[in-house]
């Protein structure tokens, strides 16, 4: 693990932007997720770790309820959002994900132009009262996703005509143009080659400064690379939780130290 | 370690040289390949003399044989007031019409100087319909009594049969309806130049005529009934049946009643069609009250025939769209409606519009349930337009092929392959609309 670049900085010191409390998932009768309870700190990026089927995905989609779009899938516990609870029934999913944007394992650009990918999220929660103001919306959104400069001048032509990493940061300037105060990333790099993860994980350090970022990853250097806190997640246990320094120089757990040794996963 | 791989020496020597089993596969394949290409030249076979068939009896309907003459249209005959009054001239029927085409075919014979020995009635090369068609234009156009007017007439189904090869001398002299005679008459007018055969597009425009008119009956009617009940069940089928697999694709919960309802589906798609007719009979006509005959009822018939086939087309396409896309516009925000109609539903329109039109080919060709619900009626009159037009008697064209199949005159079997050229150019038709929307939506992901 000496290939990490960690910086040192005061995580312990932050406001809690999500906190989740018992939070229990079953799909069927799968116990999937087992009474975890976590605190997720503003401008931060927080990795969720650990090995395949171990909850770390569903973990994250339960945080904007895309759960709620399966059938089988049932919620226990609570997630606050700033202090709301997230699962309250008054609340809207649909008006959450606006707040809580999401990026996807595979690109899915809508197979529509460039700009109406990035458009669509301002255009159906009335962000833009203007064209002027959509177009301005969508250009601070492409330069947020670090894809400007490559777009900007076949705004009109498909998304799904990009590249695979331009599509993943076409999805995540999509994600952001919402302005949401949380992006969710579910693997954003698993489908990409080594130069576009690269770029990936650079946008993803700079989009900490406004969002708060979690960040599920198969791929411990990216952990190491990318987050300031860690979570180790095992067969739906939430076995530790902390500074990514220290879970990875001198974890607590001895799941967590096979896991990140490589003798379990 | 086996016995196999133990010894190298016991490897097969060459690859250029095929072992017995590699060979017996190859053989195994050529003879799949050429079971293949006789399955396919024996379809090919079938279509090719279907469609000859077809074309070499029914590509007579589209030609008639008309002929010209010079009608005088004597005021004191057809206007007997003399005030050109429409209600009083329409007293005189078409018996009244009659003896000028007669006079106006003796006037021809006088005047082209043709005597033949043994001719009697020579009127009757023209058709029965003649008469009624001169009549329409003179109440239709009242200022030109009094004048001398060519018209062109149809001949009647022999004559029109003697130059399609339907009727020999041979045959006129046995048959009570024409003779030699006549045939020579007509011989001698198409060297005269009256008599010539033309392209027919009265047999796309004119009404059925009755069983002794053979050369007068067309398809209008039934172009329009079916025209009428294709709009009928495209209004009510596409969005009934897009709404419904919406539902049940995207919203509806998975319990065991949503289960009976997809069981229910695919066997409705199954269920012989005349079943349809019996309960458009029962329903529509018996316990509603709507009219018989009528496009509407027709129209509701093959709704509800042609509806599972859409609903499974439609669900086919839309489960066919990926996942990731749903994915990513509930992840941004969008509702379930939004993501259905903003995404889903322009991914599949392609799928659904070919269901769509597969359904209604299906419905256009639907013969049983239209029998059951009175559309087999002999229907002379043009059905008006819609909407009122939906509740007029009218006629369909399978309908109006298996009417005229079973019409005694030989001249119907050219009607009715003429029909069927019609009605397979319509399927034609709606089959390359369906190409030319799949291919201009296509799946772009």
């Amino acid at each position: 693990m000496d290939d990490q670049r960690i910086i040192e900085r005061m995580t312990g010191m932050m406001d809690i932007k999500i906190a989740a409390k018992d939070v229990n998932v079953w799909y069927g009768d799968n116990h999937a997720i087992k009474d975890v309870t976590v605190d997720i700190a503003d401008k931060t990026v927080t990795a969720f770790i650990g090995p395949s089927g171990c909850g770390k995905s569903t973990f994250l989609r339960c945080i904007n309820r895309m759960n709620d779009t399966i059938d089988v899938a049932r919620v226990e516990g609570d997630i606050l959002l700033d202090g709301e609870n997230i699962y309250d029934p008054k609340v809207d999913p649909v008006q959450l994900r606006a707040k809580i944007g999401m990026v996807f394992q595979k690109p899915n650009p809508f197979p529509k132009s460039i700009y109406d990918n990035v458009a669509y999220g301002p255009r159906i929660h009335g962000l833009a009262r203007s064209k002027a103001e959509l177009d301005e919306i969508v250009e601070k959104s492409l330069r947020r996703g670090a894809i400007w400069n490559e777009v900007k001048d076949r705004l009109d032509q498909p998304g799904t005509g990009l590249s695979g990493g331009q599509q993943q940061r076409l999805c995540i300037a999509r994600a952001v143009a919402t302005e949401p105060e949380v992006l969710l990333m579910d693997e954003p790099c698993s489908a990409l080659d080594p130069i576009a993860t690269a770029q990936v994980e650079e946008l993803i350090d700079e989009l900490r400064q406004n969002f708060s970022v979690v960040i599920v990853t198969h791929s411990m250097q990216q952990a190491a690379r990318v987050s300031q806190k860690t979570a180790f997640f095992h067969l739906g246990d939430l076995v530790e939780y902390g500074d990514t320094a220290e879970i990875f120089t001198t974890p607590k757990d001895n799941r967590t130290e096979s896991y990140i040794t490589g003798r379990i996963g | 370690m086996t016995d196999i791989t133990s010894t190298p020496e016991a490897r097969p020597v060459s690859l250029l040289a095929p072992d017995e089993r590699t060979r017996k596969r190859n053989a195994a394949e050529r003879r799949f390949r050429i079971y293949g290409m006789i399955a396919l030249g024996i379809g090919l076979l079938a279509l090719v003399v279907l469609l000859t068939s077809i074309v070499r009896n029914g590509s007579g309907a589209f030609f008639q044989t008309y002929i010209t003459l010079d009608v005088a249209l004597p005021a004191d005959k057809l206007d007997k007031q003399g005030n050109r009054n429409r209600e009083e001239m329409a007293k005189v029927s078409t018996f009244g019409y009659a003896p000028l085409i007669k006079d106006a075919m003796a006037a021809k014979l006088v005047e082209a100087g043709i005597s033949i020995d043994g001719l009697d009635d020579a009127e009757d090369l023209i058709s029965k319909d003649a008469a009624a068609q001169l009549r329409d234009f003179v109440l239709a156009r009242p200022e030109v009594v009094g004048e001398t007017l060519e018209f062109n007439f149809l001949a009647s189904g022999r004559i029109d049969g003697y130059y399609k090869g339907r009727v020999t001398m041979a045959s006129a002299a046995r048959d009570s309806n024409v003779s030699p005679e006549q045939l020579r008459l007509a011989d001698a007018l198409k060297g005269n130049g009256a008599l010539r055969t033309r392209f027919n597009s009265s047999f796309i425009t004119a009404p059925d005529a009755s069983e002794n008119r053979p050369e007068a009956s067309g398809l209008g009617v039934a172009i329009l009934g079916s025209l009428y009940m294709m709009l009928i069940v495209l209004a009510l089928a596409l969005p009934i049946g897009v709404a419904a697999s919406i539902y049940l694709e995207e919203f509806a919960p998975t319990n065991w009643f949503t289960d009976v309802i997809e069981v229910n589906i695919s066997n409705l798609a199954a269920v012989p069609s005349i079943v349809f007719g019996i309960l458009g009979l029962a329903i529509f006509i018996n316990f509603a009250g709507l009219p018989q005959s009528a496009p509407i009822v027709g129209g509701l018939v093959l709704t509800l025939m042609t509806l599972p086939t859409i609903i499974i087309a439609t669900r086919a396409s839309l489960k066919a769209v990926p996942p990731s896309i749903r994915e990513a516009a509930l992840g941004v925000g969008a509702s379930k409606m939004q993501t259905v109609l903003h995404h889903v539903l322009p991914l599949a329109a392609p799928g659904i519009l070919t269901g769509t039109i597969i359904g209604l080919a299906q419905a256009l060709g639907e013969t049983a349930p239209l029998l059951l619900i009175g559309m087999v009626a002999f229907v002379r009159d043009y059905p008006g337009a819609p909407p009122d037009g939906f509740f007029d008697p009218a006629s369909a064209l399978p309908v109006q092929i298996y009417n005229w199949t079973q019409r005694a005159d030989p001249a119907f079997v050219e009607r009715a392959s003429g029909a069927i050229i019609a009605l397979l150019a319509f399927l034609l038709v709606m089959n390359a609309i369906a190409i030319i929307l799949r291919r201009r939506f296509e799946r772009r992901w």
